[in-house]
């Protein structure tokens, strides 16, 4: 539309760049002798993935609006159909349909650039989630189908959604590599700190190798990366303040490291290890993305207030006359 | 209060394509949606251009479990059968399929999954473990079976055989198995021709057997497939036009 934002190119450039190095870095280690065969296999199966997953995620957002879009609508229908395998709810065949039918309409409304209608989806979603459960006039479990319907519509539908409706600004594509570049370095840099500083458990219950001080490490250095890519994504504007910046970062690494929890927490409580098969090294896609989850509302919501998302741009693009 | 009880997928954990062969697979919405599609073009294919009659409908149980057994002639056995059951029965309806022919290349699985909702029965490997997972299944789920115990189609048309496997998903227990006979489906698909041609099918559905006071061991099971061969033999003779 209006050409490649500098920082979503830069962050292409590093992207790709990171994946080309990362096969020697690999040799190397191995050449000292330091790998284990298990580990390295291990390393090898997880970099595949990312050569894969890597273009899928990156190319949507940098092609065009509707693309990055749609490609968060699949994510969203995905990541249901996992959650709901994992949790059985895809019995209620009812229920499963009116979720699927939210998303759907979640990204129509999206790619419309309709705000009242995606934010209206809250709500109706959710009253026809309880409405239709009625229909199968069995009172026993209905707390808990209509409970799981709800929950799973608000993570994937609406949270995700949000990442969706970001397209829509012209800063769109710089926005959502810059958060997705920051969530998963959040977690390296959890994964590193948490190695080095790493003493007393964050919540051992729920995920006993998260660290305090992985945790506190994590804040610290993507704070200093997210907000040094939103000063170059939107300068001189009423986000690129100290405050504002350090706030962002904090926020998308507290969310980031929220979302991950929330994930274990699922994981523990229905006894799975690993909520499905989709990724190779990685588990379900789930496994992969759960830490974006709260990142999209808390992003758009923060910047939506200063910046507005996407004011400049034409709205009820399909709907409107 | 209760609670919550949480139930993952039979198969959640397995890969796509063990998924589509595991005895375990599970219809989500998207494969119920082409299911029906599918069962809906089959009906009208079956009732226009092979004019299906099916009598003794009144014999099919109301609900699983039960299963179904008939001759075997055509690759629209199995089609035909499931096509007779109620529209509200269709998501526990399962043909047992070879696993060599329909589960075999990646193509093949997906169509038989996610549009006849089969499942496998490795003819090569068929140990008791295999149908003891499918009996499980059948009065577990429960679910109704579509199968065929002479293990392979005719080649000439006749009834052979009846293979004793089939009871041991039923010995011991009160699923009832319903005898069918398919009249036609030879002549208007045999074995070795290619296009179907527009011959009528006939499909005639007797009164359910059950097996409930026969051992669940070699003896029990081999009376089981002689009485039933018996009664799909004695719909046969009923049948001839």
């Amino acid at each position: 539309m209006l050409g490649i934002h500098p920082v979503a190119f830069w962050i292409t450039v590093f992207i790709i760049a990171v994946l080309a190095i990362t096969p020697l870095i690999f040799l190397a280690l191995d050449k000292t002798g330091k790998l284990s065969p298990s580990l390295r296999t291990d390393l090898w199966t997880r970099y595949k993935s990312w050569v894969v997953l890597a273009p899928l995620m990156v190319a949507p957002l940098l092609i065009h609006r509707l693309t990055a879009i749609v490609g968060v609508g699949v994510l969203s229908l995905l990541c249901y159909r996992e959650f709901s395998r994992a949790t059985g709810l895809f019995r209620e065949r009812a229920i499963s349909a009116v979720v699927v039918l939210g998303i759907l309409l979640v990204t129509f409304a999206e790619a419309d650039h309709w705000y009242a209608f995606f934010v209206a989806l809250s709500s109706l979603t959710i009253s026809a989630l309880v409405i239709v459960a009625l229909f199968a006039d069995q009172p026993k479990g209905y707390i808990q189908r209509v409970a799981l319907g709800i929950f799973s519509f608000s993570l994937f539908g609406v949270c995700l959604g949000h990442f969706g409706y970001f397209a829509n600004d012209k800063r769109g594509s710089a926005f959502l590599l810059s958060i997705l570049l920051c969530v998963e370095m959040n977690d390296i840099f959890a994964y590193c700190s948490g190695k080095l500083f790493g003493r007393r458990k964050l919540a051992p219950q729920t995920s006993p190798n998260k660290t305090i001080g992985g945790a506190i490490g994590a804040a610290i250095l993507t704070t200093a990366l997210f907000a040094t890519l939103i000063h170059f994504i939107a300068p001189g504007t009423a986000v690129d303040r100290p405050q504002h910046l350090i706030a962002l970062g904090l926020l998308l690494s507290v969310t980031g490291q929220w979302g991950d929890l929330v994930m274990s927490s699922i994981k523990r409580d229905l006894g799975v290890k690993d909520l499905g098969v989709t990724i190779p090294g990685h588990g379900g896609l789930l496994d992969r993305f759960d830490s974006l989850i709260f990142v999209g509302p808390a992003m758009f919501h923060y910047i939506g207030y200063f910046l507005g998302v996407g004011l400049d741009q034409p709205v009820r693009v399909f709907t409107g006359n | 209060m209760d609670e919550w009880q949480y139930k993952p997928a039979g198969d959640h954990g397995l890969k796509p394509q063990e998924s589509l062969r595991s005895l375990k697979r599970e219809t989500g919405l998207v494969a119920s949606v082409t299911q029906a599609a599918w069962r809906l073009a089959v009906r009208g294919y079956l009732r226009g251009y092979h004019r299906l009659r099916v009598d003794g409908r009144e014999h099919l149980p109301a609900q699983a479990p039960f299963v179904m057994v008939a001759n075997h002639t055509s690759h629209l056995d199995a089609l035909t059968l499931a096509s007779a059951l109620p529209w509200r029965l269709r998501q526990s309806a399962f043909p047992i399929a070879a696993g060599d022919v329909f589960f075999e290349t990646p193509a093949m699985m997906l169509f038989s999954a996610m549009m006849l909702n089969a499942l496998p029965m490795w003819r090569k490997s068929c140990g008791p473990h295999a149908m003891k997972r499918l009996r499980e299944r059948l009065i577990g789920d429960p679910a109704i079976y579509v199968l065929f115990p002479e293990g392979t189609r005719s080649r000439d048309g006749s009834l052979g055989r009846f293979k004793p496997g089939l009871g041991m998903l039923v010995a011991e227990s009160s699923v009832p198995v319903v005898p069918c006979y398919l009249h036609g489906a030879f002549e208007a698909c045999p074995p070795k021709g290619k296009m179907p041609l527009p011959l009528p099918i006939h499909l005639r559905i007797g009164p359910p057997l059950q097996f409930a006071d026969v051992a669940n061991e070699r003896a029990g099971w081999q009376d089981i497939a002689t009485r039933l061969e018996t009664a799909v033999g004695a719909l046969r003779e009923r049948n001839t036009p």
